[in-house]
């Protein structure tokens, strides 16, 4: 790969040697023995490609020297040459040192408006497009050589290459040249959307505000000057003082064109030849020929090539205006230089950089710059919304890039502790088109990350199309489902503690929190029916049931773990099914669950008679009743024996006395409790074998009075902690060997 | 003009028929090769059908049909013009959770003719699920086969405790 990227600059070396030889072009082109022969060791399957590389050379200075009105239908030379220079384009993208000759040509109006037509749309770059290509077309679009479609042409292709251009610095010098073509009316969306990518602070200015206001006038609300107004709002809310709608889904029109799917093909056929991925680039280093992808997106851009430049640069502006100077994010690598800077640091052209620099993360943490989320959010959500794989037929090879992406961006949301909206835009509008499948560990990250203040309805725009992937995928996406949840719950849990802390004394809490008790018990209620449904349909898988009983450990603990005052329990679907579930370590777990509701109904019960001034919270009678039910029906289970006789919950496990009497066991007020259990009837035979060894009658019951302690302790031995818990706190006593009587605690 | 029920004939044991009704039959094809492909613990058929009435005459012979998917490509208006016409042939009891929508070609939004909101629309109308998917993606196409096998799975009855009906709710509203 060394040698292949090697390989374009050597005619740019070339090119500049003998830029005044044309026939040394020709020469190099074709009989260059050492350069094929190395060529043809070190890239056997680029043979075609360095070739045609090879016969660029001449079409390059044939566009350089070309007389003015050349016929295209008249010139052979033209024909061939343009030719040339598209397939070569479409092959493999143009060196960097070909945009300023095609650039000029196509802009200056020399030849017919098909031959510049074409020349921009084969301007697809192989690694970057120099900045001064750019200013020199900029300075043909001034003086209006061209017809106003080739200029709307070279401004979508600007748009197009923005993140390709190597630095910026002089653009942005021609902030104003720009900003003056906003008065031709065909070319004033696209000027807007490259004002968009430009504008920086110091650009704002009153009259250019006055300017836009004023073509805003005249031409109404457009979405492009909307756009452009609402950056100019964030950057200087002083200058802009009207309203503008909160949001708009989309401010630019796709200016992308023909060159975006010729760019992602030429990448993909370089990774496809590379047979190591090619490492990401850190630094100031060169970037990399990908287009609008993130990969590109994610490295901090130079703004200069290399370090001696930004010194110079740096110099300069001390001198010039020292108070706006800007520290370059480039050079941020440590925790005291942001410290040190924190004040003029500018966040860099691909806010998309900002996701994989834990400085940029934290500055962005703290800085309460709105213009800093306005463009990460503008540029994530189009970047997820075009490299989405499973909606766009066309990127489904990308799936790896696509799943990395959300993986950094998964890990940049736990960074920051909050999820950032694009994704959960991108969430509601892609869950319904999901699979399941595809990156399915990051989309369940991403889904644990949505906000709780958030402004979407959830039951429609997140529960609905989850319920349906839910229950139509298997058993390991339902757990994973779950466990994604049970992390939301949490993510919530946490912010609601964090927020409404901060924000005690407002008036307005009693109304948003209560909004918020509401968002998460809807979250839990959700939870609760789609355990109920799949525990039916998985016929109560065991694993199943441990993520279950693993989402509601957080849900029993909400009252004094997290200070939310609300409590549900689990729905009988789940409870039932676990109470008498075939393995120790979910019925564990149960009654550890019921012990920490038992705490937390305590605790509520307890501070409601002590603190009587804003109790504006009180847990339902309803659910004092639903736990009691729970509790009688599980000391029935495992202690009295006595489930079928004295549960009273509607959907719980009596039985009539007839029925019972049918089953034809003998000692009904005995055999259904700790020994009998199916889930513990392993422990009982094992304890018998060792307490008994010359017994082999396993006697059941011979596990009582005394024993019965000897059993207990063994359990616990076992490690079975929640079931200690539970018998401890909610089954006293009478006196220790009278097991048969014991009394569920009321609370 | 026939219509088709649900319940006119006996199941037969430990098997499910699928009717596949869609204008494009490579489509189809792909799909229900899919779904044969895939493990399974009950024996399937799969027919499929351009659009309804099915032909009076092979009637004797077809089994009882637990689900009926139709199938709309977002990149044709002919497709979802086929359905509704098709959607007169079936028997009212047949929404009863026994039919399903499945709206294929998102990957292409692009291309796509069809409002989405008619589609959404027709679910409703019909009180059938609508499921999204891409059959050009062979993953995509196995993870569909793979949750309509499920679906068909419980609409022919072979899961316990859990009715089409209560299905067909449970994937319209959550609760």
């Amino acid at each position: 790969m060394l040698q292949s990227s090697k390989s374009p600059k050597e005619p740019l070396q070339q090119h500049q040697k003998r830029q005044s030889n044309l026939s040394a072009w020709l020469k190099v082109g074709s009989i260059d023995p050492e350069k094929s022969v190395q060529d043809h060791q070190s890239l056997n399957d680029q043979e075609n490609d360095s070739k045609q590389e090879e016969s660029l050379e001449p079409a390059l200075s044939y566009f350089a020297t070309v007389q003015d009105g050349v016929s295209l239908k008249k010139s052979s030379a033209l024909q061939r040459h343009l030719a040339t220079v598209e397939s070569i384009a479409l092959q493999r993208g143009l060196p960097p040192e070909a945009f300023n000759v095609l650039l000029s040509t196509a802009l200056s109006g020399k030849l017919a408006d098909t031959v510049s037509i074409r020349l921009l749309k084969s301007l697809i770059p192989e690694s970057v497009v120099p900045e001064t290509s750019v200013v020199s077309a900029v300075s043909w679009l001034c003086v209006s050589k061209c017809p106003s479609n080739i200029q709307v042409l070279f401004l979508r292709w600007l748009i197009t290459v923005f993140d390709f251009i190597d630095h910026k610095e002089d653009l942005h010098a021609l902030y104003g040249f720009f900003f003056f073509f906003l008065q031709e009316e065909k070319m004033c969306p696209f000027i807007c959307h490259v004002l968009y990518l430009l504008t920086r602070k110091e650009n704002v200015k009153p009259f250019r505000v006055k300017r836009l206001l004023d073509l805003q006038a005249k031409m109404g609300m457009r979405s492009h000057l909307q756009a452009l107004l609402s950056l100019y709002k964030l950057f200087c809310p002083e200058l802009v003082s009207i309203t503008l709608p909160a949001k708009t889904e989309i401010y630019f029109k796709d200016a992308e064109g023909p060159w975006k799917a010729a760019i992602k093909t030429i990448r993909q056929r370089r990774l496809e030849n590379s047979p190591v991925p090619q490492p990401l680039i850190l630094g100031t280093a060169q970037p990399r020929p990908q287009k609008r992808k993130w990969n590109a997106q994610l490295m901090i851009p130079a703004s200069s090539t290399n370090r001696s430049d930004l010194e110079e640069v740096r110099e300069k502006n001390t001198g010039l205006y020292s108070t706006d100077e800007y520290f370059p994010v480039e050079l941020l690598q440590t925790f005291p230089q942001l410290l040190q800077n924190i004040h003029r640091l500018e966040f860099p052209s691909r806010m998309g950089s900002v996701l994989t620099n834990p400085l940029l993360l934290h500055y962005m943490n703290c800085t309460k710059d709105e213009s800093v989320y306005l463009r990460l959010h503008y540029w994530l959500g189009q970047t997820l919304q075009e490299e989405c794989t499973w909606c766009v037929v066309e990127n489904s090879q990308n799936e790896e890039e696509f799943r990395d992406f959300l993986e950094i961006l998964c890990r940049a949301q736990c960074f920051l502790h909050e999820g950032l909206t694009p994704c959960e835009e991108f969430l509601y509008r892609n869950l319904p088109l999901w699979d399941g499948l595809c990156c399915r560990s990051q989309i369940l990250r991403l889904v644990s990350w949505i906000p709780l203040n958030s402004m979407y309805d959830m039951k429609s725009s997140l529960y609905d199309p989850l319920a349906q992937l839910f229950s139509t995928s298997s058993l390991y996406f339902k757990c994973s489902t779950l466990e994604s949840l049970k992390r939301l719950l949490q993510n919530w849990l946490n912010w609601q503690m964090v927020h409404v802390d901060s924000a005690a004394d407002s008036q307005t809490l009693n109304t948003t929190f209560s909004g918020l008790v509401n968002m998460v018990a809807e979250l839990i209620h959700f939870v609760g029916m789609i355990s109920t449904v799949a525990l039916r349909l998985e016929s109560n898988h065991t694993f199943l049931m441990y993520f279950i009983l693993d989402f509601y450990e957080t849900v029993c603990d909400i009252y004094l773990k997290y200070n939310m005052p609300l409590l549900i329990m689990p729905p009988a679907g789940v409870f039932y099914p676990v109470l008498l579930a075939m393995d120790p370590v979910n019925l564990n777990q149960l009654c550890y669950i019921m012990y920490r509701y038992r705490a937390n109904l305590v605790a509520a019960k307890e501070n409601e008679h002590s603190e009587k001034e804003v109790q504006q919270f009180r847990f339902s009678s309803e659910t004092y009743k639903e736990y009691n039910q729970y509790i009688t029906a599980m000391v029935g289970c495992l202690w009295t024996s006595n489930a079928f006789q004295k549960d009273t919950h509607p959907q719980g496990l009596r039985m009539d006395d007839e029925l019972l009497n049918e089953t034809g066991v003998k000692e009904l007020k005995t055999s259904f409790n700790i020994v009998y259990h199916p889930a513990m009837i392993g422990y009982a035979v094992q304890f018998l074998q060792q307490a008994w060894p010359d017994d082999t009658t396993f006697n059941f019951s011979l596990i009582k009075g005394k024993k019965w302690n000897w059993y207990l302790k063994y359990l616990y031995a076992k490690g079975l902690e929640g079931l200690k818990v539970f018998i401890e706190s909610s089954i006293s006593r009478v006196s220790q060997a009278s097991y048969n009587k014991a009394e569920n605690m009321e609370t | 003009m026939a219509v088709f029920q649900p319940f006119d004939k006996l199941p037969v044991l430990n098997s499910a028929t699928l009717l596949l009704v869609g204008s494009d039959r490579g489509l189809q094809q792909e799909l229900a090769k899919a779904m044969l492909q895939e493990k399974k613990s009950f024996k399937i058929s799969i027919h499929l059908a351009t659009s309804l009435p099915l032909p009076s005459e092979g009637d004797h012979l077809r089994p009882r049909i637990d689900l009926i998917v139709f199938m709309i490509d977002v990149k044709t208006k002919y497709s979802l013009k086929n359905v509704e016409a098709s959607l007169a042939h079936v028997a009212a009891s047949f929404f009863l959770g026994k039919v399903c929508f499945l709206v294929t070609g998102v990957g292409r939004v692009n291309y796509c003719s069809v409002e989405m909101s008619s589609i959404w629309k027709l679910g409703e109308v019909y009180c059938s699920p609508v499921l999204y998917c891409e059959l050009e993606l062979e993953r995509t196409r196995v993870a569909t086969a793979q949750r309509l096998l499920r679906m068909l799975q419980i609409c022919a009855g072979h899961v316990p405790g859990v009715s089409a009906l209560t299905f067909n709710f449970m994937l319209r509203n959550s609760y």
